[in-house]
């Protein structure tokens, strides 16, 4: 509750001077409406009562009718000061959601979600928008101009004065109070609707399922009848809503009546009131009301505004604590690390006691003491679960320790010193990302630097993906990803070899595909990769017992933690579970 | 615009509803047009120091006016709403009828996994069309025409200068509006979606954007995208906003416009002065009363714009084609399929997904198919299911082109286990998808427990997609699925590529026990235990590169053999 408050209350600090004037034209607003009631009272008493001629009316007309345009105005003036701050607190809060999102860590990237922070960022932020642009410009309204309408109804006629302050608190007491019964209805009923609602999406994401067993039929039955309850439901919420309204307007109606009759009692009874003074208290009443009323409606939709300002509130809030953690890692001895660290040759890479959590009580990995020699050809093993690729990605700096430390040539690896250490980096991971583009500009991406087609072609060719252009129907001009050209399984993997390709770069994380690639991008990439990890420190997540016995160094991962490390032949000798591992794998596939 | 017909449809159905809620709408609106002006006219008449009997008749009649306008602005409440969601309701079952036929071909156009949500959503805006654009001019037209009659009664000019102000409202704001807005709403959404995908693509493709240092240029570009954003629905915000003032300001130069002709009409003796007060207020109220019409171009808009989308994600010439003769296969006898030159390709890719493919599948033989991802093995089996259709050459089951065929009648004569097995909120007795009568639990547990799965209960419950199984136990479960089926031939997509290697053998033994006599096609990832198989089936996009035996490919040293001496490689995966 307080953390909302503190964003919205940081938007809104942001906009101080619009608050002010907000303020000033609700006060000229405010005026203005008493002025048209005053007028509009005025012209009746002449018209009507003093049966005055039409030229000397017209001057009050001519006056009457401009400041009826000068309150339209005004109103729109509110509305629009109140479009801008929204505009404005809606940029604001996307930015900060949008900086967020690319500067968080793998860790949390790698926790999916991703429709619920595009959500987030964009249905949220939407949601903000009636805070800003109805909410406030509502209530700031309501705070001045019915306490000038009150004050100009006690100078005309105390009486009616009264019976308003009297009768004015029970539209918001009553509100609150209803407002209280529909939220725990509606909160005992939410599971029931967002079940109903679900159904529909439900069935059609399941339809081909549905076709082949035949339920086509029963399932239309089902959408109809949560169709229904989801209505017979939802009118039980808005049965109490309406009567809500229902008793509010009562409520105004009765209080209405009650100044009426009061008025009518001192023109008729006691003659002690001018015609014209009652009918302008008599006009001024419902404006006064009104504006009570609609507060009410205004005070909904901030609501519903303050609660997805929460979410996106909640969200920065999960992340800035992530950043706030790996602020106090960075405090390290070595500072004037960001232009000591790689060269294009390959660099030595030491691993101190590093662990790492995803969230609190889950997996924990710990690395121990590991020491990788520059060039060296490292293989990570372990089962699937046992943490392999999270020690890839610690090394590569996607996941960041939350203890311990990893040292590049003998400097630690931080967060100031990361744009040069991936600038050295290259992943080829098992689902390489396609970015929506074309050919050409996919593999471009790989080289961080501007290069000339030549180099693109050349890298393609090296990764045997110039026949795959050749096929296309623009060549390397292609648009591929989404919304372009699909690619199978196998040219995504070369793909993301002529990234690397471009970028010879001086450590090279390789996840080993398991199965469900062609022969032909098989050989390519078993030829690339030897070619690749000539100049550079190759760190393979090894699913392939070729790849392990050419390894220089193994890295045996078992629960999360590095059980052992050294050659093939070693750890055959040393370690049992290693040695039952490759056989256990060997008579599997050989049953 | 089918859509709109079937939405007319729909509204129809829910006449009796709407005829309550124009009722409603109506009696509310004239019983705040004659409130007001009672009032009006009960002010007035204190002029005249009437007897007090006079007054209290009066403000009788406007408590009770009053009170009739608030309870049937309820009920109009109560009977439009309510007509809204059975309008929905059935909307939602005329559209999952029409979706039907078409699934799942409507996906391969538009891959992207929103399409449904899309659906669901445009399906949402629909029902708004009753309850803000069709419903609220009728009832502002009527209660106003009933004005117009009341005025014409005091003076013709006055209730003529009303028509003309109607039409101010009706036409010339509105369109005003809608001038702008087509164009700021149409970028609206298209910036909107364009952030959408950005940050979408962003979020998917964050490692590789991280690694190649790409992550400052992106948010950059977001940023400029969302402000952008924020300043097109600024525009179309300013745009209604002004709508809704220029309809405030011709309620007050309504008012404004009476009051002057009234008094131009009284000093000319024309015109009683005591109605003044009266026809000012029923003219400013019928007015207010009419202020839904300003904002109904959004929502109009908001309508069409579903209605236009939604046909055409959803053609409405339901594409089956009617079958001229249908032949029904018999459900006793072990199915062959001869597959002759069959070629596919999906809406919109490069190259077809199966070309020129020949197979033939003789009754009661067993086929495995092998071969990478993407190399068009699932495209088969949709094939054989007659979920798609053949772009050319064709298919026949027991000799009879798969086109003469009614769908139900293949689904029903076929065990199927999809690669991706769709499984629905409810209990795990539900979504083995068989009417419970036609099993006692009894055998509903014999074949959990053959499919690996014995100590599960029945009540247990599944979560929507089957989010609460993990996907071990969703492949089981829909293994049991298939196995409680009778059909005669088994299409089988890796069945079992989330099981480890023991668990994968006692399932796929019980199944094939289960189907010794019948045609079994199954596609598999791993190349373990294929040795009992009639022939094997090698696939690389799209087409045959291999076929024949377990020994026999083996001792040709092809494909097979060299994919099979990969996998004897493989190492750490029997994991769990």
């Amino acid at each position: 509750m307080k953390r909302s408050k503190n964003l919205i209350a940081q938007h809104m600090s942001a906009q101080r001077k619009y608050l002010v004037l907000l303020g000033i034209i609700s006060f000229a607003l405010g005026t203005a409406i008493v002025g048209q009631a005053a007028l509009l009272a005025e012209a009746i008493q002449r018209i009507f009562v003093e049966k005055a001629s039409f030229s000397s009316v017209a001057m009050i007309l001519g006056m009457l009718l401009a400041i009826m345009a000068l309150r339209t105005l005004l109103s729109f003036v509110n509305g629009r000061i109140g479009l801008h701050m929204a505009a404005t607190a809606k940029t604001n809060m996307r930015e900060s959601v949008l900086h967020n999102l690319t500067r968080v860590s793998m860790g949390l990237s790698l926790q999916g979600q991703t429709g619920e922070r595009v959500s987030v960022a964009l249905d949220a932020v939407d949601e903000a928008d009636s805070y800003f642009s109805q909410y406030i410009p509502k209530m700031v309204e309501a705070m001045i101009i019915p306490i000038l309408v009150l004050i100009v109804t006690f100078t005309q006629h105390a009486n009616s004065g009264w019976i308003m302050i009297f009768t004015a608190p029970f539209i918001p007491i009553f509100m609150i109070l209803v407002g209280l019964k529909t939220k725990n209805k509606s909160e005992e009923k939410y599971a029931q609707l967002a079940h109903f609602s679900g159904t529909f999406l439900d069935s059609l994401q399941g339809l081909v399922t549905l076709k082949i067993f035949g339920r086509t039929q029963r399932q239309q039955q089902e959408i109809e009848r949560s169709s229904l309850n989801y209505r017979d439901t939802t009118m039980d919420i808005l049965k109490i809503a309406f009567m809500n309204t229902f008793m509010l307007e009562s409520i105004v109606m009765l209080s209405i009546g009650v100044v009426a009759l009061e008025l009518a009692i001192q023109l008729v009874v006691y003659k002690s009131m001018a015609f014209h003074t009652a009918l302008l208290v008599l006009l001024l009443v419902p404006e006064f009301y009104n504006l009570l009323k609609n507060t009410g409606t205004a005070f909904h939709s901030g609501r519903t505004s303050m609660g997805a300002i929460r979410k996106v509130e909640s969200m920065l809030e999960k992340n800035r604590v992530e950043a706030h953690v790996r602020d106090g890692n960075d405090q390290m001895p070595n500072v004037q690390i960001s232009h000591a660290i790689p060269l294009p040759v390959p660099p030595s890479i030491e691993l101190k006691n590093v662990r790492f959590q995803y969230a609190p009580d889950s997996f924990e990995f710990h690395s121990g003491s590991v020491f990788l020699k520059p060039g060296d050809n490292i293989a990570i093993v372990g089962k699937s679960g046992a943490g392999k690729t999270t020690l890839l990605h610690l090394i590569a700096g996607l996941l960041k320790p939350d203890s311990g430390i990893i040292l590049v040539n003998g400097n630690p690896l931080s967060q100031d010193n990361e744009e040069v250490w991936f600038k050295h980096v290259s992943y080829i991971t098992q689902h390489p990302h396609i970015f929506a583009g074309t050919f050409a500009e996919n593999i471009a991406i790989g080289a961080g630097r501007d290069v000339s087609r030549a180099e693109i072609e050349k890298a393609a060719e090296e990764a045997g993906l110039t026949a795959v252009a050749a096929q296309l129907d623009k060549g390397f001009d292609t648009f591929v990803g989404e919304g372009g050209r699909g690619l199978s399984g196998g040219e995504k993997q070369r793909l993301a070899l002529a990234r690397a390709f471009l970028k010879r770069p001086a450590i090279i994380l390789f996840d080993e595909p398991t199965v469900g690639l062609d022969l032909h991008t098989e050989s390519i990439l078993q030829r690339s990769i030897s070619t690749l990890s000539k100049t550079s420190t190759m760190i393979t997540v090894a699913h392939r017992l070729y790849t392990i016995q050419h390894a220089t160094n193994i890295l045996f991962v078992d629960h999360g933690s590095i059980v052992d490390s050294g050659c093939h032949e070693e750890l055959l000798k040393r370690l049992p579970q290693y040695a039952e591992m490759v056989a256990v794998q060997q008579k599997g596939g050989l049953a | 615009m089918s859509e709109l017909a079937m939405l007319s449809k729909a509204m129809f159905q829910e006449r009796k509803d709407i005829i309550f809620s124009i009722l409603g709408g109506f009696i509310a609106g004239i019983a705040g047009v004659a409130l007001f002006s009672a009032s009006g006219y009960l002010i007035a008449q204190t002029v005249f120091a009437p007897p007090l009997y006079t007054l209290i008749i009066l403000t009788s009649l406007v408590k009770f006016l009053g009170f009739l306008r608030s309870s049937s602005r309820y009920g109009e409440r109560l009977y439009t709403h309510r007509a809204t969601f059975s309008i929905l309701s059935r909307l939602r079952t005329s559209f999952f009828s029409k979706l039907i036929p078409l699934t799942p071909g409507i996906l391969n156009k538009n891959r992207s996994g929103d399409l449904l949500a899309r659906i669901v959503g445009d399906v949402e805006s629909l029902q708004n069309y009753f309850l803000r654009v069709a419903y609220p001019p009728l009832v502002v037209i009527m209660v106003f025409l009933a004005t117009v009659l009341f005025t014409a009664s005091y003076s013709f000019w006055i209730a003529g200068l009303l028509v003309l102000g109607m039409l101010m409202t009706s036409l010339v704001v509105p369109g005003i509006v809608l001038l702008g807005q087509r164009k700021i709403h149409e970028r609206v959404r298209e910036q909107r979606s364009k952030l959408s995908t950005e940050i979408t693509e962003t979020l998917y493709g964050f490692r590789d954007l991280k690694i190649y240092g790409q992550l400052a240029q992106r948010e950059e570009q977001l940023q400029h995208y969302s402000a952008s954003l924020a300043a097109e629905q600024q525009r179309a915000a300013k745009q209604l906003l002004l709508g809704q003032s220029m309809h405030v300001f011709v309620t007050f130069f309504m008012a404004w416009g009476v009051l002057t002709l009234s008094a131009y009409l009284i000093m000319d003796g024309r015109l009683a002065g005591v109605f003044l007060a009266m026809l000012v207020m029923a003219t400013q109220t019928v007015f207010e009363e009419s202020a839904a019409l300003a904002v109904l171009p959004a929502y109009k808009q908001d309508s069409e714009h579903a209605a236009h989308r939604l046909t055409e994600t959803i053609p409405s010439q339901a594409t089956t084609l009617r079958l001229s003769k249908s032949e029904s296969l018999p459900t006793d006898l072990p199915v062959s399929i001869e597959i002759s030159n069959a070629t596919y390709q999906y809406e919109g890719e490069w190259r077809p997904a199966l070309m020129n493919f020949s197979l033939h599948l003789a009754a009661g033989s067993k086929t495995a198919i092998v071969g990478p991802s993407g190399s068009g093995k699932s495209t088969l089996i949709e094939l054989l299911l007659k979920l798609r259709t053949t772009t050319s050459g064709n298919i026949r089951i027991n000799k009879v082109l798969i086109n003469e065929l009614e769908e139900a009648n293949i689904w029903e004569l076929t065990n199927v286990v999809l690669q991706q097995s769709h499984f629905f909120k409810g209990t795990l007795r539900e979504n083995l998808l068989e009417d419970a009568d036609e099993h006692f639990d009894e055998e509903l547990m014999e074949v959990l427990a053959k499919a690996q799965l014995p100590n599960v209960s029945l009540n247990q419950e599944v979560y929507e997609k089957g989010e609460n199984l993990s996907d071990g136990e969703k492949q089981r479960l829909a293994l049991a699925r298939a196995m409680l089926r009778k059909g005669l031939l088994w299409l089988l997509d890796e069945p079992t590529s989330s099981l480890d290697y023991v668990t994968e053998q006692r399932v796929l033994k019980q199944l094939y026990e289960q189907a010794s006599g019948d045609t079994l096609l199954l596609i598999c990832h791993r190349l373990t235990g294929l040795e009992r198989m009639d022939q094997i089936v090698v696939m690389e996009q799209g087409e045959i590169v291999e076929i024949g035996s377990f020994t026999e490919l083996m001792e040709q040293k092809g494909y097979f053999y060299k994919l099979k001496q990969i996998e004897l490689q493989m190492i750490g995966e029997s994991g769990v």
